[in-house]
């Protein structure tokens, strides 16, 4: 079974540096589960040749992973963040004692809340399929 | 008509979420599904997987090829089980 959702990731965070053909095959075979076989056939190529295209892209994008790291960051800090909004999730107003204290702390609540929303990505369900 | 059952991906940016979905298998790119059955949520754990059985089993007995990765989702949600058993 393809690793999709660790390529998936691979792909989002440096799909924008990989040369259109190499984008396309991927998003067919990785976003769109065609197989090698009607991808060869719908753009005109040898299987081994998408095959190796493939092989290839991956290895291009698992470098620029082991050089900058930044999927590895950003599955570090969705953890942290997801703790901290479970742990959000369990503060209730009879937890302060001043109507002020619990408003501060609604509004550091939503500013945190945000960053959890922009880090994670949005919960929407819109395709990223070009 | 030869049909397909694959995944799409959906989902934003950072949080891939996938449609099983039945395709015509000559439909390029853009075309349409023809029936969503399911969906698969890799970044759950563990993977949450949500197949309508009568459905996938109704397209498989009509001939539709699920993808290799739709095979191995179908498998683990016990459904080639039953769809080599109905052919029984």
């Amino acid at each position: 079974m393809k690793e999709i959702a660790e390529k998936a990731l691979l792909f989002d965070f440096y799909g924008p540096l990989l040369t259109d053909k190499q984008g396309k095959i991927w998003d067919l075979y990785y976003q769109r589960d065609y197989s090698l076989a009607e991808i060869a056939e719908q753009e005109g190529i040898s299987r081994q040749a998408v095959h190796d295209l493939i092989k290839r892209t991956e290895k291009i994008l698992e470098e620029y992973e082991q050089k900058l790291g930044l999927i590895d960051r950003f599955l570090h800090e969705r953890e942290k963040l997801l703790l901290i909004q479970s742990l959000l999730d369990g503060v209730t107003k009879e937890d302060f004692v001043r109507d002020s204290a619990w408003e501060r702390q609604q509004n550091i609540n939503s500013s945190i809340r945000e960053i959890i929303t922009d880090t994670l990505g949005q919960e929407d369900d819109s395709s990223v399929l070009k | 008509m030869a049909t397909s059952i694959r995944l799409h991906r959906m989902g934003a940016k950072k949080n891939p979420f996938y449609r099983l979905v039945v395709v015509d298998s000559a439909t390029r790119r853009d075309g349409k599904p023809i029936e969503e059955i399911g969906y698969y949520d890799p970044t759950k754990k563990p993977h949450d997987i949500k197949v309508n059985e009568i459905k996938a089993l109704d397209w498989l007995s009509k001939g539709a090829q699920p993808s290799d990765t739709v095979k191995s989702l179908f498998s683990q949600a016990g459904i080639m089980e039953k769809f080599h058993q109905s052919k029984n």
